[in-house]
């Protein structure tokens, strides 16, 4: 009789237990179980007014005085400017501009001073040249296109003026940079991994 | 009131001026205001031009990158294509470990760079896209990785600083 559980026995069964509690007095009722708390029957209470209310009231308030700080707590970091993650490549180290140390370069001689201008005169006219085929190259690509655009306007109208439309599946567009040598054919990479290190800003 | 009523210039009197002082003090410089960093308005573009495009360039060579960067805004300068801004990403670095040969033990190999830079256009018009695009993989240098996307407002907030505390309360309040 000993592995009870509060709701399956009910009250009025354990009118043994309740017998061996020898120390209540006899005036007050007895009471069915220990898991009844009041002194009324089975599933009545007595109006309790004051209590459980006024406890509502302080929950409303704190919950309200808690929502009312939240929301100026939220005002003040939404007043604060979003600011741009500051970007390593354009601060110099520390360790670059405390140091007082300069190279002393060797004097040039005529002949190298004279060779390093012709050369720089050199790279200057091709550089020129590779520019000017680059203009002369979009040039005749723009040419080449403006003329099939007219060709296929005097061909059919609907044709041209589907094809002047802007191509949806242009973007995005990817392409990895050439590589100086081609990959290997048979080459066993080691294994290892990629741990990213960057460091996080918060505001 | 009178004395509202007497500060008259007159003009003819060898008096005239005899209050001013402002133009012997000091010029003030007007104090620089901190520019908020705001969201410009992202344009769709018709139905003959593209809207916002980004061109993002990534490349593990800082200078590589940098150039080549340099030489895109060129270009789009001398094709007369609008550039509205040419920025960079934020700089990521890796570290590569790699197992030994003979050991359970991870190695450090190398701890490597990764530098972005974008250029973002806008006005792109549709016949001429596909030279645009000829013209920038011709010379593409070597290890750059070009990218060329609409430009959202996830790529906007992904420059910018997160703000952890602002997310927890919005979390809370929702």
């Amino acid at each position: 009789a000993e592995s009870m559980t509060p709701e399956s026995l009910p009250p009025h069964a354990l009118c043994c237990f309740s017998s061996c509690s020898s120390w209540l007095p006899q005036r007050v009722a007895l009471r069915g179980s220990h898991w009844q708390s009041s002194l009324l029957g089975f599933r009545t209470s007595l109006p309790v007014r004051a209590q459980p209310k006024k406890k509502k009231k302080v929950d409303v308030k704190k919950e309200q005085a808690q929502k009312e700080r939240m929301k100026k707590k939220l005002k003040k970091l939404e007043k604060a400017a979003p600011e741009l993650i500051p970007i390593e490549d354009f601060i110099t180290p520390l360790k670059y501009t405390e140091s007082s140390r300069v190279r002393s370069l060797p004097a040039l001689s005529a002949e190298e001073s004279e060779r390093r201008v012709l050369l720089l005169k050199k790279w200057c006219l091709f550089k020129q040249k590779q520019d000017e085929a680059e203009k002369k190259a979009i040039k005749a690509l723009v040419e080449s296109q403006q003329e099939a655009l007219r060709e296929l306007q005097l061909e059919s109208e609907e044709l041209y003026q589907a094809a002047i439309l802007r191509d949806e599946g242009l973007f995005p567009f990817e392409r990895e940079g050439p590589s100086y040598t081609p990959p290997l054919p048979a080459y066993d990479p080691p294994e290892g991994k990629c741990i990213d290190i960057t460091k996080v800003y918060t505001q | 009131d009178a004395l509202l009523a007497s500060r008259r210039s007159y003009r003819s009197r060898p008096t005239h001026g005899i209050g001013r002082f402002k133009y012997l003090l000091p010029k003030e410089v007007p104090k620089k205001r901190k520019e908020k960093v705001q969201m410009k308005e992202i344009s769709a573009g018709t139905e003959y031009q593209y809207g916002d495009i980004n061109i993002q360039m990534t490349s593990h060579d800082l200078c590589l990158v940098e150039h080549f960067a340099q030489y895109v805004h060129r270009l789009c300068n001398r094709l007369s294509i609008r550039v509205n801004e040419s920025y960079a990403m934020p700089t990521k670095t890796n570290e590569v470990l790699f197992l030994e040969e003979r050991g359970s033990k991870m190695q450090l190999d190398a701890v490597l760079t990764t530098h972005q830079r974008v250029v973002q256009i806008r006005g792109l018009s549709s016949t001429f896209a596909p030279i645009l695009l000829e013209v920038i993989q011709s010379s593409q240098p070597e290890g750059v990785h070009l990218l060329m996307k609409q430009h959202t407002e996830a790529d906007f907030k992904s420059r910018l600083k997160a703000r952890p505390e602002l997310e927890e309360l919005l979390a809370e309040m929702s």
